[in-house]
C-alpha cells in the first residue's frame, strides 16, 4: 500500500466518522466521536509527512492533536456535558437520508476537481474530493440539525475539511498560518459554547426553532 | 459679473435657509424675506447686465472635472426670464407667508416655524440652479432638491393625510427623475459630457434616448399624466406652498427642462413631439374633466394647473417639428401663467385667512365685502382662462396661431388643435360660472365675518395683479 | 515615523487599550473612569493614525511593513480611513450612550468595562482586516471581527439579543469559513505553481503571479470567497444575521458594524475580485456580483418598504446598499469601480449618522417601533433634523453624497450597456427611499407623546452625528481632492492600473488641474445656437 493510497483511505474515514458525529445523541458522545475525527485527521497528517517528506506537516499534526484532539473536544465535554433538552434533538433529515446526501456531496465533489490540473496532487484527487465534500457535509450538518449544540460540531467538521484541504494543497505555509487558523477556530468553538450556554441558561432551550424573536 | 450674481442668486438662499434655522424663532420670517428679496435683487441685476451686453446667450462652465463639466451656467433670453419669475415669485410667498402663517389665520391659525422659512429659502436657490444650469448633472441635483423640498413643505403641517401627499409627491416626481438619471448618464456615455450643448450631436438613438428621458422627468414634476397624481393631494400644503410650488415654480421645472432640452437638441426626433402633442391633449381633457366636481378652490386650481401645464407642453412639441412661434409662446406661458396661477392660489389663500374657508359654495358676494379679493379672483380666472387683456391671452394666441399654422403641414394636428381650443372656451364658460356664484351678490355667511386682509397680503395682490397685466408684454419684448 | 512604526502603534494601541479597559473591571470605583479614559485614548489615536497612514498612502507609495504582513495601499487606505473616521466618531458617541444607559441602569459598570474592551478589541480586529496583505490572516482577521464583536450584540443578555448573537456568529463563522476554504484553494494553488512557494501567502505576489494560476481552482475560490466573505458583508442571500444583530446590538455598535464592518468585508471581496479579475478574466467575478448585487437590491427594497422597526429598516437599507457596491462593481469599468468606492464612502457616513440617531431615539422613546415613536422634532429637535437630513441623503436626494455615487452608478451601468438593469434598479432606489421618507415622516412628525420628557441627550451624542452630516454634505457637493485622488488611485489598483482606462474621459479624477468652483471658469459663447434666435 502506497501513502497516497493511506491518505486517500484515512480520508474516506472521515466522511464516515463525521456521520457519527452528526448522528450522535449526546453532545458528549458527540464531543468524542470528534475527538477520533481529528485522530483521523492527525493520522492522514502523519501519512502526507512520510509520503511528501514534508517535515512541516509532523509540526501540523502536533498542533492538530493538541487543538483538536485534546483541547477543543475536553472544551465541549466539559461545557455542554451539563446542557439538556430532549426537544431539540432531532434532525430534518433522518440517518439514511443523510448518508445519502453524504454520499452525494462527494460525488460532487469529485466532479468538481476534475478539471483541475495541478501536478502536486494528481494522486490525492480522491482526498481533495472527500476534504471538499467533507467541508458540505459540515453545513449539511449546521443546515439540518435543530440542536444549537449540534450546529457548533457542524462548524467544527466544516473546519477540519478546510484544514485537511490546506494540508493537502500547501503544507509549505508558514506555521504560524496554520497557528491562526487552529487558534481562530478554537476560539470560534470557545465563544458559540459561551453563547449556546448563555441561551440555555436564559431561555432553557437548545432548540433552533425556539429562536424566533426576530423575523422580518 | 453674470456668474457672480447668478452664484449670489443661487446660494444666498441656501446661506438663509441656515441663518433661519440656527437663528431664534421670531426672526425667521424676517430672515427669509431678506435673503428672498437679496436673490430677487441680485437676479434681477443679472438680467439688467445680460440685457446691457445684448442678450447674447453664453455659457460658464464652474466645476470641471478633467473635461467634464459637472455643472455651469447659462445664460440665454430664456433663463433669465424664467429665472427672474421662480425667485421674484418665492420673495412674493415669502412675504405672503410672514401675514398667512400667523395665530390671525382663520383655516390654519399657526405661527410659521424657521423650517417653513429654511424649505422656501432652499426651493428658491434649488428653483434657480436648475434654471441657470447648463448641464444635465445640474439640472438632475436641483431637480432632486426641489423634490426633497416639497416633500417637507407639503407635510408642513404633519397631519397624516398632508404626510401621505408629501411622500406621494416626492415619490412620484423621483420615478419622474428616472428619467433624467437616464438622459445624464446617456449624454455622458455618448459623449463623454454632460453639458445640454452637446445633446445635438448624438446620434438618433442617443437623441431618442436622452429626450425622451427628460420628457419623462417633465412630465413628473409638471404632473402630466400618467404622473399626475401627486399635484391635486399635495393641496394639503399651506396655501402660499401651494401658490409657490404647483403654480410657479416647481411644477414649471419640467416644462422648463423640457423647454432647455429642445433648444439645445437642435434637430429633435419628431416621434417626440408627436407623443409629446398627444399626451398633452389627453392630459389636457383629463384635467378639464375634473374641474367639474371640484368645491375646493384649491383643488379646483390644482387641475387647471395641469391642464395650463399641458398646454405649455403641446406648445414646446409643437416646437419640435419647427415652429418658433409654437416655442415663444410656450415659454411665454411658462411666465405668464406662473404670475396668474400664483394669484390665484393667494386669492384662496386669502379666502381661508380671512373667512376661515376656500369651498367655493361658501363664498358669495365677495366684491362687496372684500373688494380686493373680489377682483383679484376676478383677474386671475380671466388670465388663467385667456380673456383679453389679461397675460394669459397672449401666450395661448400665440400658442393657437403656432398649432393652426402647422396643422396645414400636419393635418392630424386639426383635430387635436380643435380640441385644445374647445377646452379653452369651455374652461372659460366654467370659471365664468364659479366667478358668478363667488363675486357678486349677497354676501354669505362666512363672507360677511370676513376679517380685513393684513397689508403684506394686500400688497402681494396688488402687485400679482399687475404682473398678470404686463407680464406678457415683458416675456415678449424680453424674448424679442 | 517610519511606516512600520506607524502600522505597528495603529493595531497596537487598540488592543492594549482594549485589554486594559478588560482589566479595568477589577478597579473597582474607578472602573468606569479608566475605562472611558482608555477607549477615549484608542479611539483618538486609532482615528488620528488612520488618517495619517492614509495621507501617507497618497503621498507616496503603498505602505509595507511586519516582514510583508501588513500592507495598505490606496484600495487599503480608503477603507482604513473609513475605520479611522467612523470608529472615533462612533466612539465618541458610544461614550455618551453608554453612560445614558449605564446611568439609567440598563448595564452596569462590569459591562461598561467589557463594552469599551470589546468596541476596541473589534476595531483592532477591523484595522488588521483592512491591512492585512497575508491572504490567511485577512481570513483570520475577519474571523477575528466576528468573535470580537458578536459579545457587542448579545451586550444586553435579553432573549432577542442572545438570539441575534447566535445567528450572528453562527452564520458569519460558517459563511466565514467558505472564505478560509476560498483563501486556501488560492494559496495552495498559488504555492504550487510559483517558484518561491513562501510567497504565495501575500496578496501581493499572488497577484504578480495571478496568470499563472489553475483557471478550475481560481473559479472555485471566487465562489467560495464570495460566498464568505458576501456573508460578511451582508449580501443577499447570506444576510440573514445582518438585520438581527444591527437592530440588537447597541446603536454605535450598530453604527460600528454596518458603517465599517461589512466594508472590511467588502475589502476583501474587493482583494479577491482583483486577483480574480488578473487570472481569468472580470467577466465571471462581474456576473457573479452584479446577480448578487441587484438581489440584495430588490430583496432588501420589499423588506425596508413593510419594516416596523426602525433599527432593522437601517439594517436592511445597509443590505442594500452593499447591494449597490456589489452592481457596481459588477458593471465594472474604472467609471463602475470608482462609483463603487464613493459610494462605500458616502454609505458608512450616511449610516453611521443614521445608526446613531436611531440610538438617540431609542434612548429617548425606549422603543424602535415606527407606530410608536412620534414627535421627535418636539421631543429633541436637533436630534429630529440630523435624521431627517440623514434619512434624505441615504435615499439618495442631493445636496448629499449618497446621491452623487448612485447617480455614477447608473451612469457606469448605462456606459456599460445595462440600461434596462438600471432602470430596474432606480425603481428599486425610489423603493427604498419611500421606506425611508415613511420612516422619517412617521416617527420625526407628528404630536410628541406625553409620557416622553422633552429634551436632547447632550453633546456627546449629538456633535458625533453634526460632523457626519457636515461631511456628507461635503462628499455630496465638493469633494475634496485628496478624496478623489485617493479614489482614482484605488481605481486604477482594482483595475489593475496594467489595463489603462480607455480614454482620459473614463476617468476623469486622474487629471491633475482640475477646477472646483470658481477655480477656473471659462467663457464659451454661444453654446445654444438656437436660443440665439430668440
Amino acid at each position: 500500500m502506497t501513502g497516497t493510497l493511506i491518505v486517500n483511505n484515512l480520508a474516506g474515514l472521515l466522511i464516515v466518522t463525521s456521520l457519527m458525529v452528526i448522528g450522535a445523541k449526546r453532545p458528549t458522545s458527540s464531543a468524542l466521536l470528534y475527538a477520533l475525527q481529528s485522530l483521523v485527521l492527525v493520522a492522514i497528517f502523519l501519512a502526507l509527512a512520510v509520503t511528501k517528506q514534508a517535515e512541516e506537516l509532523y509540526l501540523w499534526s502536533i498542533t492538530s492533536l493538541v487543538t483538536k484532539v485534546v483541547l477543543v473536544p475536553y472544551v465541549m465535554y466539559r461545557a455542554l456535558g451539563s446542557l439538556r433538552d430532549p426537544e431539540a434533538d432531532g434532525s430534518i433529515l433522518s440517518m439514511p437520508w443523510m448518508m445519502l446526501a453524504a454520499a452525494i456531496t462527494v460525488l460532487a465533489s469529485f466532479l468538481v476537481l476534475d478539471s483541475v490540473r495541478l501536478p502536486a496532487i494528481t494522486d490525492l484527487k480522491p482526498a481533495l474530493g472527500v476534504s471538499l465534500a467533507h467541508f458540505f457535509l459540515g453545513l449539511l450538518c449546521i443546515v439540518t440539525q435543530r440542536n444549537i449544540l449540534k450546529q457548533i460540531f457542524g462548524y467544527c467538521l466544516m473546519e477540519n475539511g478546510a484544514h485537511l484541504t490546506l494540508a493537502l494543497m500547501a503544507y509549505k505555509a508558514p506555521e504560524l498560518v496554520e497557528i491562526g487558523i487552529a487558534t481562530d477556530s478554537i476560539f470560534a468553538v470557545v465563544i458559540m459554547t459561551l453563547i449556546a450556554r448563555k441561551i440555555h441558561r436564559t431561555l432553557n432551550t437548545l432548540n433552533v426553532n425556539q429562536l424566533t424573536a426576530l423575523k422580518g | 459679473m453674470m456668474q457672480t450674481l447668478a452664484l449670489a442668486t443661487i446660494l444666498l438662499p441656501f446661506v438663509g435657509a441656515a441663518l433661519t434655522l440656527l437663528a431664534p424663532k421670531t426672526a425667521a420670517k424676517w430672515l427669509g424675506q431678506l435673503f428672498a428679496l437679496a436673490a430677487t435683487i441680485s437676479v434681477a441685476t443679472l438680467g439688467y447686465q445680460f440685457h446691457l451686453a445684448g442678450q447674447m446667450p453664453s455659457t460658464v462652465d464652474l466645476i470641471k472635472i478633467g473635461d467634464t463639466t459637472l455643472f455651469g451656467l447659462t445664460f440665454d433670453s430664456i433663463s433669465t426670464l424664467i429665472g427672474f419669475a421662480v425667485v421674484f415669485l418665492g420673495l412674493l410667498v415669502c412675504v405672503y407667508s410672514s401675514a398667512y402663517l400667523s395665530e390671525g389665520n382663520r383655516e390654519h391659525p399657526h405661527e410659521g416655524r424657521p423650517r417653513y422659512y429654511a424649505y422656501l429659502l432652499v426651493f428658491i436657490g434649488a428653483m434657480a440652479g436648475l434654471v441657470f444650469s447648463s448641464t444635465l448633472v445640474g439640472q438632475l441635483f436641483f431637480f432632486e432638491i426641489t423634490g426633497a423640498c416639497s416633500w417637507g413643505l407639503i407635510g408642513y403641517y404633519e397631519k397624516p393625510k398632508g404626510l401621505r401627499a408629501a411622500i406621494k409627491a416626492l415619490l412620484i416626481t423621483h420615478i419622474g427623475s428616472i428619467g433624467l438619471y437616464v438622459a445624464a448618464a446617456w449624454l455622458f456615455s455618448a459623449t463623454g459630457t454632460f453639458s445640454l450643448s452637446s445633446m445635438a450631436g448624438l446620434d438618433e438613438t442617443g437623441k431618442l434616448v436622452v429626450m425622451f428621458g427628460i420628457l419623462f422627468a417633465a412630465w413628473g414634476k409638471s404632473a402630466q399624466l400618467p404622473l399626475h397624481a401627486w399635484l391635486p393631494e399635495a393641496m394639503e400644503a399651506p396655501t402660499p406652498i401651494s401658490a409657490y410650488l404647483h403654480a410657479a415654480s416647481m411644477v414649471k421645472v419640467g416644462v422648463y427642462i423640457f423647454a432647455r432640452g429642445i433648444i439645445s437638441m437642435g434637430n429633435v426626433p419628431h416621434i417626440v413631439g408627436t407623443v409629446g402633442v398627444i399626451m398633452a391633449i389627453i392630459t389636457l381633457l383629463y384635467g378639464f374633466a375634473m374641474y367639474l366636481p371640484q368645491k375646493d378652490l384649491k383643488r379646483l386650481l390644482a387641475y387647471s394647473t395641469i391642464t395650463q401645464l399641458s398646454y405649455i407642453f403641446l406648445a414646446l412639441s409643437l416646437s419640435i417639428f419647427g415652429s418658433e412661434l409654437a416655442l415663444k409662446g410656450g415659454i411665454a406661458h411658462i411666465f405668464n401663467h406662473a404670475f396668474a396661477k400664483s394669484l390665484f392660489f393667494l386669492v384662496a389663500g386669502a379666502f381661508s385667512y380671512t373667512c376661515g374657508t376656500r369651498l367655493l359654495p361658501s363664498l358669495r358676494g365677495v366684491i362687496s365685502r372684500l373688494p380686493l379679493l373680489g377682483v383679484s379672483f376676478c383677474v386671475a380666472a380671466m388670465a388663467i382662462a385667456g380673456v383679453p387683456p389679461f397675460n394669459g391671452f397672449f401666450s395661448k394666441y400665440a400658442i393657437f396661431a403656432a398649432g393652426f399654422n402647422l396643422s396645414h403641414q400636419f393635418i392630424l394636428l386639426l383635430p387635436l388643435m380643435i380640441l385644445a381650443l374647445t377646452e379653452s372656451v369651455a374652461s372659460f364658460a366654467w370659471f365664468l360660472n364659479w366667478f358668478g356664484k363667488v363675486v357678486p351678490g349677497k354676501p354669505s355667511a362666512e363672507v360677511a365675518a370676513a376679517q380685513p386682509v393684513p397689508l403684506p397680503i394686500k400688497l402681494v395682490l396688488v402687485v400679482l395683479i399687475i404682473m398678470t397685466l404686463c407680464s406678457s408684454f415683458i416675456a415678449a419684448s424680453w424674448l424679442g | 515615523m517610519t511606516s512600520s512604526e506607524l502600522l505597528v502603534t495603529l493595531l497596537s494601541v487598540p488592543l492594549a487599550c482594549s485589554l486594559f479597559a478588560f482589566a479595568t473591571r477589577w478597579a473597582g470605583d474607578a472602573a468606569r473612569q479608566l475605562a472611558t479614559a482608555a477607549h477615549l485614548f484608542s479611539i483618538v489615536v486609532v482615528g488620528g493614525l488612520a488618517l495619517l497612514a492614509a495621507s501617507k498612502v497618497l503621498l507616496g507609495t503603498p505602505l509595507i511593513a511586519g516582514n510583508h504582513w501588513l500592507y495598505i495601499d490606496s484600495l487599503g487606505a480608503i477603507f482604513l480611513g473609513l475605520v479611522g473616521v467612523v470608529g472615533c466618531l462612533t466612539g465618541v458617541y458610544s461614550i455618551g450612550y453608554m453612560s445614558h444607559e449605564l446611568e439609567h441602569g440598563e448595564i452596569d459598570t462590569a459591562t461598561l468595562c467589557n463594552y469599551y474592551g470589546f468596541f476596541n478589541l473589534f476595531l483592532f480586529t477591523m484595522l488588521l482586516a483592512v491591512t492585512a496583505n497575508n491572504l490567511i490572516m485577512m481570513w483570520v482577521a475577519v474571523e477575528a471581527t466576528t468573535l470580537g464583536s458578536t459579545f457587542l450584540v448579545g451586550l444586553y443578555g435579553q432573549r432577542s439579543s442572545l438570539e441575534a448573537a447566535w445567528k450572528y456568529i453562527i452564520i458569519c463563522t460558517v459563511g466565514v469559513a467558505f472564505g478560509l476554504y476560498g483563501t486556501v484553494l488560492i494559496y495552495s494553488n498559488a504555492a504550487s505553481v510559483m517558484s518561491q512557494p513562501e510567497g504565495a501567502i501575500f496578496w501581493t505576489v499572488v497577484l504578480e503571479n495571478a496568470k499563472s494560476l489553475d483557471p478550475t481552482l481560481v473559479h472555485l475560490s471566487f465562489v467560495f470567497a464570495l460566498i464568505g466573505f458576501g456573508t460578511k458583508a451582508g449580501l443577499f442571500p447570506m444576510h440573514a444575521w445582518l438585520p438581527d444583530a444591527h437592530s440588537e446590538a447597541p446603536s454605535p455598535t450598530s453604527a460600528l458594524l454596518s458603517a465599517v464592518l461589512l466594508n472590511c468585508a467588502l475589502l476583501i471581496i474587493i482583494r479577491y475580485y482583483i486577483l480574480v479579475s488578473k487570472a481569468i478574466g472580470p467577466a465571471f467575478p462581474q456576473t457573479l456580483l452584479m446577480v448578487l448585487g441587484i438581489l440584495s437590491i430588490a430583496v432588501a427594497a420589499f423588506f425596508i418598504i413593510v419594516q416596523r422597526d426602525m433599527k432593522r429598516l437601517l439594517a436592511y437599507s445597509s443590505v442594500e446598499n452593499m447591494g449597490l457596491i456589489a452592481l457596481s462593481l459588477g458593471i465594472g469599468g474604472p467609471l463602475g469601480v470608482l462609483a463603487a468606492l464613493f459610494h462605500t464612502i458616502n454609505h458608512s457616513l450616511a449610516k453611521a449618522l443614521l445608526f446613531c440617531g436611531s440610538g438617540n431615539i431609542l434612548i429617548k422613546y425606549g422603543t424602535r417601533d415606527l407606530d410608536a415613536v412620534k414627535g421627535v422634532l418636539k421631543v429633541a429637535p436637533i436630534t429630529g433634523i440630523l435624521i431627517t437630513a440623514g434619512a434624505l441623503a441615504l435615499g439618495g436626494l442631493p445636496p448629499f453624497n449618497v446621491f452623487v455615487s448612485e447617480f455614477f452608478v447608473i451612469t457606469a451601468g448605462i456606459k456599460a450597456g445595462h440600461p434596462v438593469l438600471m432602470i430596474i434598479c432606480l425603481l428599486l432606489l425610489t423603493v427604498v427611499l419611500a421606506g425611508l421618507v415613511r420612516m422619517v415622516a412617521s416617527t420625526v412628525f407628528g404630536p410628541s407623546p406625553e409620557a416622553v420628557q422633552k429634551g436632547e441627550l447632550g453633546a456627546l451624542t449629538l456633535l458625533p452625528m453634526a460632523v457626519l452630516l457636515v461631511l456628507m454634505l461635503v462628499m455630496g457637493t465638493c469633494v475634496p481632492q485628496s478624496v478623489r485622488q485617493l479614489v482614482a488611485h484605488a481605481t486604477s489598483v482594482v483595475l489593475n492600473s496594467d489595463e489603462q482606462p480607455d480614454t482620459q474621459m473614463a476617468l476623469p479624477w486622474q487629471s491633475p488641474e482640475q477646477g472646483k468652483k470658481d477655480e477656473k471658469a471659462e467663457v464659451s459663447a454661444a453654446s445654444a445656437p438656437v436660443a440665439a434666435g430668440i
